[in-house]
């Protein structure tokens, strides 16, 4: 355990001096370029999110219910937030080389401003095979719709189930190795791989909280809360009422490996197979090493009249603790899925998603439930003038179904919806 | 005023001035645009000429350089038509780094463009469609057409081309980068004579996908780094 102890502390702070590192290259604000032709030039970007919001949805996830939503409500349906605040510093370093780091504040966040990426991109000239990669602290590959400035959607608020999940428990702190062969006719086909730590407890919201629909991404020190009265102390009382994404455990790497196969306007499509390796029987500091992997498949189909369809799904499961004759004190499947149309009539965009999801059991304890199967729609209009300013109004509704509602005096079937009114400034 | 008339088109269409110094007692004029059937201007077609005699066409085919600009973090023009063995500068008049590449049969290269920093022209020595790319800036698209035809034109915003030329017979060719077909009538040999201008009119079907080669409409959705 003392070995576990050390490498895990040794990798925070290696990855917590290489944030720092980024941060001191970074200009003073509000330098956006460098004047000088030379190396490094920096670029300042990120956005500013308000918010109305409206729910009826009962206590959120965040409340440590079991309610699908991010929001505080404290018996308030009418909300105004600072939904986030965030800055990605971007410095060239050479023809070759680049860093970001970007930085967020949240509503709710425990660490007011927080990193939630920061690493070193290789990406060397275009050639017909070309070799890249990334180093640091970054989010897998796994969205197809968080492609905008701090990782937020062009399309909705809230993100799908899949890549909220992504958003909150998922980060690679390790490094990413990337080929691709660019055909003649401009069709590319790429394969990655990546060795990671700091990624054991991903799983154990899927497993205990379930599906949510969100934007909140977690940050490097962050804590989320585990659902409370469900039982969970009561059956694993080492257990810490929060889970910290990314701490490390059990001292054994994770991996993923995929494929991206891309034509220019027309789409792409990729592959991932995760596998965080988790060693099941590893707990520090209250957090259990959870044994999660998933397979993922994402396509972006661009279609005429400049819509864009947008399918992810997601199939995997995670498992914790000292197996008993082969079963596992949590053992979880989950799967997941959405397809999203959207398009755009010059400067108004219209999106709508279908999310499924769903999570079974079979374990030790049949008291601790984690069953659940569930559905969401989300549908967004937005609206965007002088390139930098965008409104939105969006409304989420999500019916599910989870039996450990019962354990809270809740029917485990609900319906909850969320409606939102966003002006975001992005710079 | 006559006679300047045509030097100044070909100025317009970023042409060889050369060429219309070529323009003698029997030149011809063929001016003609391009739209898509909703009539919609076409930018940026290429329109060739070839004379059908094997004869070679008097005098120089003109000036051998060109300019394709970064500026706004597009290259400007979008599509470039040059005849063979033309160098082609690449300016940048952005202020940040542009890391221009092509890959095409046509022409391999690749130049790191400074900040106000002039690089070597490259020089465009074989037939073809070069596709211009930047390392930098992912949505950046251009091309540039290079052709062995002695008379060539680019169409414009408006999409209208004009060329001065001698008399005689032409075979006219039509190219565009997101060009899926030209709509019929097409015809593709032309007799050109003296006095009498020739207007021509194509109707082309674009592919319903295409590159724009600009920066995205939201600054939100400029490059998401790194992803493989």
């Amino acid at each position: 355990m003392a070995r576990t102890f050390t490498i895990s502390g040794r990798a925070r702070t290696c990855f917590k001096l290489l944030a720092a590192a980024h941060l001191a290259m970074a200009p003073p604000l509000p330098a956006a370029e460098a004047d000088a032709g030379e190396f490094p030039e920096f670029e300042v970007r990120g956005l500013a999110d308000f918010r109305f919001l409206h729910p009826s949805a009962g206590l959120s996830w965040l409340d440590r219910n079991l309610g699908k939503f991010r929001f505080l409500g404290e018996g308030d349906s009418n909300l105004f937030r600072v939904n986030e605040g965030a800055i990605t510093v971007k410095s060239r370093l050479n023809w070759d080389w680049s860093a970001a780091v970007t930085a967020k504040y949240a509503a709710w966040q425990k660490v007011a401003v927080d990193i939630t990426e920061s690493f070193l991109l290789f990406r060397p000239a275009e050639s017909p095979l070309r070799f890249g990669g990334r180093l640091g602290m970054f989010f897998p590959p796994v969205s197809m719709e968080n492609e905008g400035t701090a990782w937020s959607s062009p399309y909705t608020l809230n993100s799908s189930a899949i890549n909220t999940w992504i958003g909150e428990e998922l980060r690679v702190f390790g490094g990413e190795a990337q080929a691709s062969y660019r055909f003649d006719g401009g069709d590319r086909l790429g394969l990655f791989a990546a060795g990671y730590g700091n990624n054991d407890t991903a799983g154990v919201l899927l497993a205990w909280r379930g599906f949510s629909l969100h934007d909140y991404e977690a940050v490097l020190n962050d804590r989320l809360p585990l659902p409370a009265g469900v039982g969970i102390q009561k059956i694993f009382p080492l257990q810490s009422p929060n889970t910290e994404p990314f701490v490390e455990v059990d001292g054994t790497p994770g991996f993923y490996v995929g494929a991206t196969l891309e034509r220019p306007a027309l789409g792409k499509l990729r592959a991932v197979y995760y596998d965080n390796r988790g060693r099941t029987t590893a707990i520090e500091n209250g957090q259990y090493a959870w044994h999660t992997r998933f397979g993922s498949v994402g396509l972006r189909l661009e279609l005429p009249w400049d819509s864009l369809l947008i399918g992810q799904g997601l199939v995997g499961g995670t498992r914790m603790g000292a197996p008993t004759g082969g079963v596992f004190p949590v053992d979880v499947d989950f799967w997941a899925c959405s397809l999203l149309l959207t398009k755009a009539f010059d400067a108004h965009r219209l999106s709508v998603r279908h999310d499924r999801f769903g999570t079974s059991d079979d374990d030790l304890f049949p008291e601790d439930l984690n069953r659940e199967t569930g559905h969401a729609w989300t549908v967004n209009y937005n609206y965007v003038f002088e390139r930098s300013h965008q409104l939105n109004l969006e409304v989420s509704v999500i019916d599910s179904d989870r039996a450990a509602r019962a354990l809270l005096g809740e029917d485990p079937r609900q319906d909850q919806t969320l409606w939102q009114v966003a002006y975001r400034f992005f710079f | 005023m006559a006679s300047g008339l045509p030097i100044l088109f070909l100025r317009v269409l970023g042409l060889p001035v050369a060429l219309a110094a070529s323009i003698d007692a029997r030149a011809a004029v063929v001016q003609g645009e391009a739209r898509e059937a909703d009539g919609t201007p076409v930018a940026g077609t290429v329109i060739t000429l070839t004379p059908r005699s094997a004869r070679p066409p008097a005098g120089s085919i003109g000036q051998k350089t060109a300019v394709v600009d970064q500026k706004g973090r597009e290259f400007l023009p979008h599509v470039l038509a040059v005849g063979v063995g033309t160098d082609v500068k690449f300016p940048n008049s952005d202020r940040i780094h542009h890391h221009v590449y092509s890959f095409s049969p046509a022409k391999r290269f690749e130049i790191k463009l400074y900040k106000g920093t002039p690089a070597e022209p490259v020089r465009f020595d074989r037939t073809g469609v070069v596709v211009l790319g930047c390392n930098i800036h992912d949505w950046m698209v251009g091309y540039v057409f290079v052709t062995a035809a002695p008379y060539f034109a680019t169409t414009d915003d408006a999409g209208v081309w004009s060329l001065d030329l001698p008399a005689g017979d032409y075979t006219l060719d039509l190219w565009h980068p997101d060009l899926e077909r030209i709509q019929e009538p097409f015809a593709r040999s032309a007799v050109l004579s003296e006095g009498r201008p020739l207007n021509l009119h194509h109707t082309l079907v674009l592919k319903r996908l295409r590159r724009s080669g600009k920066p995205p409409a939201s600054r939100q959705e400029e490059d998401y780094l790194g992803e493989p």
